[in-house]
């Protein structure tokens, strides 16, 4: 850390020639005093401003002079103040939301979900909640994850399918953040809905290319999402009834004014679905609690502890009950050392564990991925033209992949744990954002990341060192021959990687409203999820890289232009990108991962490529918002059989990934017609993912079997929805307190039966094949009723 | 652990398969494949001489009722020992068959088949089965609590890896049900296998009643067999749901000298089995 601080020290000598004061401080909305993150601060007539960060601070330095300091952010009025820069100066800001009261609704807008033309930065979304909130959705549950599947680049396996992919990767090769903790699955009843409760989360930034340098550890992308901090000025109560579930958060000022808390929770209805029909006893339910506190210590210092905990239940009468789920918390410390230099300290939990227990088998089964996360970020806001970030990050893990064990007496099942794994991840970066000549600024930045597989546990050893082998004769891989076993003690260490992660990015501005942007970056993924099926489960199990399976190495350009028209009412940007990633696990024909303790024995290691050319088009002001995206990209993979011998997976050959989709077309728009009306709608069109059908069929064992060949070579029917919204606000008078509105939804308008999978088998009352196909949401109405108190 | 876990994956899918249809899909055609059901069974208790070996050719997915059979083709399995031969002949209808077969218990044997002048081969062990202990009804166990189901229990010998195949059948039902166990979770314990009837009006099937005869099938395989059929029924029985498997290429033991890349379709198994049947009562 001393030497990141002293490069830092030599930049900012090289940089101070002329005579700068700074300006500092601290963003709020003026209604509840919550930061803003990612307002645009700057210094009116001149090319000088910066973004609030995650707290809301900003710190801009200029030369001495006269100037306005404008703050502009989304659905708020812009603040203009004179300030007279003479020396440094700390001016705290309170912004006020637009007055929605007024009969034409203009709706302000800052640079947070438009481009921002001039940052380097690229490849990223930012969405409000305000904007989330205003998109309909299943059975109205407001859901974070599949609004920005509406993204350009951004997709699912379907309608039942947990997580998100991005520019063609895998589902876990996305950080999930949520107030900086990992989240390792994001879904509530297998897809359903996500666990993040829009009504305590205050923003979302999508990172889809272009990680900034802070980030480490997945491949693809990263979703950094933010919890409110919690209204520190009044009491609110907030919550929502629904078909589905039901929602209440309550906010406000603790410790004598110098801090506020959130806590939120939200439940399903228990016997959810399952007591549509009749004479069932099964129920799914899920719930989920935030919480959020802080505390100013002054105005230098302040601590905020969040936590989050969720969790599903299933429980299919008749012997089957399961459940998982996410657990969360972080303490945090916000230090400002001065007007340029911003410090965070961060301590992080967070647990996913998955538990099942089937009576009809009489054995249980528990899984767990936990870890603990200490990290230190700083910014130096050196000048206007240079800002610097650096920090470092340690993570421990455990992992426990299985234990299973008999539940009754009489039970067939031998008790086995699996073997438990631990790993240690750590990182150190520094990253600047370099404003090279008016037009050209450079973001830059390296990663190191370090992974050491630690010991306490033994690991087979196979013949020739080959968990997998091809076996020549019958054309299959198979297990390698154990030969013995290798005990690495406690203090031990399996296996050390290291990485060097290079993040780089330039943008040039062509004129006042279009730039070009080119962005290069490397990332490293150091843990993995096993999941063989189509779609991820909750079931699949976490595992770290070690001495059979290698970390993710991912290489991803991309190339964008951004334009803004009309006083910045549109904003147009088109983005190409060419990805590759090394080390893609990838799962032999008949691979069994469940209960696996020599995982190693059913995978090799494979790369994955993609590319893409994603556009979007944004209306940001006026009655009638929203964006077009078109996204067209290929994904695909390949492994080949290397030191196991053979051809590899699918005879070595490219195949397309399970996300692969050729054509992408996500409209989404909002029109707030009066003061008591808003609708909303969204239309999806995409290509079917692709999915292998059988290329023939032959009897033997008195029943008809099907013939594959290759993977992936057929697609589903494409996909396609028409989803729509209203919203009515009854006319209320302002000084009344309680504030409802109801939300009338209807999703997949037109009935049509997408389907989630076709599977091919034998009618077993009629002897022939068939193709069946299983679609989960047809129409479905919805309505809510929310409110503020 | 396998079957466990399609369970899982089946109970899941219960929660999602709010709807489903059979629908018309056009699937590419392969070129078609010798297929080689090659299944020596010696049933305990009997001489085991009379063996049938099954030769056709996979047909496209959708298009044929019929099995497309194999005719003329020359089949003879050998006794690795003592090189003893056994030429199956054609019976013109698929089946080529020997009366003369002598099974040894772990002997290891060889299958040659040339057809359209390529030849194909196979190697196999003959696996011995323990004897099924009881096979009784229940109502208690298995999913649903009301519902009868059939158990057969049978003792896993502890000193050694065992898999085994079962195979049950409802009299009149069509299609067998075919389930693939090992001892890796159970070794050295008492196992009850269950077999529990939902219903279903898609394809008119009913919970088990008083009355109904369940034949059963107990066989003891390979590792490799178990490998290749747990695969096989685990495509077979798709479940429909997202939470499947690839499907992938299934190859079993018959490989093609010849050429190959033409590898036969099927597998040359031996295994000793029990049979018995069970009436409801």
């Amino acid at each position: 850390m001393k030497k990141l601080v002293m490069l830092c020290m030599l930049f900012t000598s090289i940089i101070s020639a002329q005579e700068t004061n700074t300006v500092s401080g601290i963003i709020k909305d003026i209604n509840n005093g919550e930061t803003v993150f990612g307002a645009s601060v700057y210094l009116k007539g001149t090319t000088i401003g910066v973004m609030s960060n995650e707290y809301g601070f900003y710190s801009i330095t200029a030369p001495k002079g006269t100037y306005s300091l404008v703050i502009s952010y989304l659905g708020y009025s812009d603040m203009i103040q004179e300030i007279e820069l003479k020396e440094n100066q700390k001016i705290d800001f309170e912004i006020t939301e637009a007055s929605m009261q007024l009969d034409e609704i203009v709706i302000s807008s800052g640079e947070t979900e438009m481009v921002n033309i001039r940052k380097p930065q690229m490849s990223v979304s930012k969405v409000n909640v305000a904007t989330i909130k205003k998109m309909p959705v299943v059975l109205g549950e407001v859901d974070i994850i599949k609004s920005i599947q509406m993204l350009p680049g951004v997709t699912n396996n379907g309608e039942a399918s947990s997580g998100f992919n991005v520019r063609g990767g895998a589902v876990d090769q996305n950080l999930v953040l949520l107030d900086e903790a990992i989240i390792y699955n994001t879904s509530h009843l297998l897809g359903f809905f996500s666990v993040f409760n829009a009504d305590a989360i205050k923003d979302v930034k999508l990172y889809k290319g272009g990680i900034p340098a802070r980030f480490g550890g997945r491949v693809s992308s990263v979703l950094d999402v933010r919890q409110k901090d919690g209204n520190n000025k009044n009491f609110k109560l907030t919550g929502g009834i629904g078909l589905i579930s039901s929602r209440l958060a309550v906010e406000g000022p603790v410790f004598k004014d110098k801090g506020s808390f959130l806590l939120a929770g939200r439940s399903s209805y228990a016997h959810l679905f399952m007591k549509l029909a009749e004479e069932n006893d099964n129920s799914a339910q899920f719930y989920d609690l935030n919480l959020k506190t802080n505390y100013n210590i002054n105005e230098n210092n302040k601590l905020f502890l969040s936590g989050y905990f969720g969790r599903d239940s299933f429980d299919m009468a008749g012997g089957f009950e399961s459940s998982y789920g996410n657990l969360s918390g972080n303490l945090r410390w916000n230090h400002i050392f001065n007007d340029k230099l911003f410090s965070n300290v961060s301590l992080i939990y967070s647990k996913y564990d998955y538990d099942l227990s089937i009576d009809a088998f009489e054995f249980d089964w528990v899984s767990s991925i936990t870890n603990y996360n200490v990290k230190y970020d700083l910014k130096y806001y050196a000048s206007d033209a240079f800002k610097l970030d650096f920090g470092a990050n340690a993570i421990y893990y455990e992992f426990d992949p299985g234990a299973i064990n008999p539940t009754t007496e009489s039970s067939p099942i031998n008790s086995l744990q699996l073997d438990l794994k631990k790993a240690f991840e750590s990182g150190l970066y520094i990253n600047a954002e370099h404003k090279l000549t008016d037009k050209l600024t450079a973001q830059y930045g390296l990663r190191y990341s370090n992974f050491s597989r630690l010991g306490g546990q033994s690991l087979v050893d196979y013949a020739d060192n080959k968990p997998v082998v091809f076996n020549e004769t019958l054309g299959i891989y198979e297990a390698g021959t154990a030969i013995g076993e290798t005990e690495f003690e406690n203090d031990e260490k399996i296996i050390t990687f290291n990485n060097l992660e290079p993040r780089v990015s330039l943008s040039y501005q062509l004129n006042e409203s279009s730039s070009f942007k080119a962005g290069y970056s490397k990332t490293a993924q150091y843990v993995h999820l096993l999941s063989n099926t189509q779609s991820v489960t909750p079931l699949d199990v976490w595992t770290p890289s070690g001495k059979f399976i290698k970390p993710q190495l991912s290489d991803q350009y991309a190339l964008g232009y951004f334009r803004n028209f009309k006083d910045r009412l549109y904003s147009f940007e088109v983005e190409a990108y060419y990805k590759t990633v090394d080390n893609r696990i990838d799962y032999i024909d008949g691979s069994n991962l469940i209960g696996n303790n020599t995982i190693e024995t059913e995978i090799l290691n494979g790369e994955s490529r993609g590319y893409g050319l994603e556009f979007l088009l944004r209306k940001n002001e006026g009655k009638f918002t929203g964006w077009l995206a078109y996204t067209y990209s290929k994904s695909e993979q390949r492994t080949l059989g290397g030191s196991a011998g053979g051809p590899g997976i699918n005879d070595g050959a490219w195949y397309k990934s399970n996300h692969d989709r050729t054509h992408d077309i996500s409209l989404t728009g909002s029109y707030a017609f009066n003061d008591k009306w808003t609708f909303g709608s969204n239309l999806v069109f995409q290509t079917g993912r692709p999915v292998t059908y059988p290329t023939g069929e032959y009897q033997y064992e008195d029943v008809r079997i099907a013939s594959y060949s290759e993977r992936n070579s057929d697609r589903l029917p494409t996909y396609h929805r028409l989803d729509i919204s209203a919203t009515y606000t009854p006319n209320r008078r302002p000084e009344k307190q309680w504030k409802g509105e109801w939300v009338f939804g209807i999703n997949n308008v037109y009935n049509r039966k997408n389907a989630a999978s076709i599977s091919f088998g034998q009618n077993r009352e009629t002897g022939a094949n068939e193709a069946t196909r299983t679609s989960i949401f047809g129409i479905v109405p919805s309505v809510s009723y929310n409110f503020k108190f | 652990m396998k079957t466990y876990y399609k369970n899982i994956a089946l109970l899941l899918t219960i929660i999602l398969t709010s709807c489903t249809d059979v629908i018309d899909v056009e699937v590419q055609v392969a070129a078609p494949r010798l297929v080689i059901e090659a299944s020596i069974d010696w049933e305990k208790g009997t001489l085991g001489n009379e063996q049938t070996i099954k030769l056709s050719t996979s047909t496209p997915y959708f298009d044929s009722d019929e099995i497309s059979i194999v005719t003329g083709a020359s089949v003879k399995v050998t006794n690795d020992n003592d090189g003893t031969e056994f030429v199956f002949l054609d019976q013109n209808n698929g089946n080529y068959t020997v009366s003369n077969f002598i099974p040894e218990i772990n002997q290891s044997y060889t299958l040659e088949v040339i057809y359209e002048g390529e030849t194909y081969n196979a190697h196999e062990n003959m696996m011995s089965v323990v004897d099924i202990d009881a096979i009784y009804q229940t109502t208690e166990k298995g999913f649903d609590n009301e519902v009868l189901e059939i158990n057969a229990d049978f003792n896993d010998p502890i000193e050694e890896e065992n898999y085994y195949l079962f195979k049950l059948k409802r009299q009149n039902d069509l299609l067998p049900i075919l389930l693939d166990i090992s001892d890796e979770f159970t070794n050295g314990n008492l196992t009850t296998v269950f077999y529990e009837r939902e219903k279903d009006e898609d394809i008119n099937q009913e919970e088990f009643v008083v009355g109904d005869i369940v034949d059963v099938e107990f066989y003891g395989i390979s590792e490799q067999y178990y490998n290749y059929i747990g695969l096989l029924i685990v495509q077979y029985e798709s479940l429909g749901d997202p939470f499947s498997t690839t499907p992938v290429p299934l190859k079993g033991n018959c490989t093609n000298t010849t050429s190959p890349e033409n590898y036969a379709f099927g597998y040359f198994r031996l295994s000793q089995v029990v049979k018995d049947s069970y009436t409801f009562e």
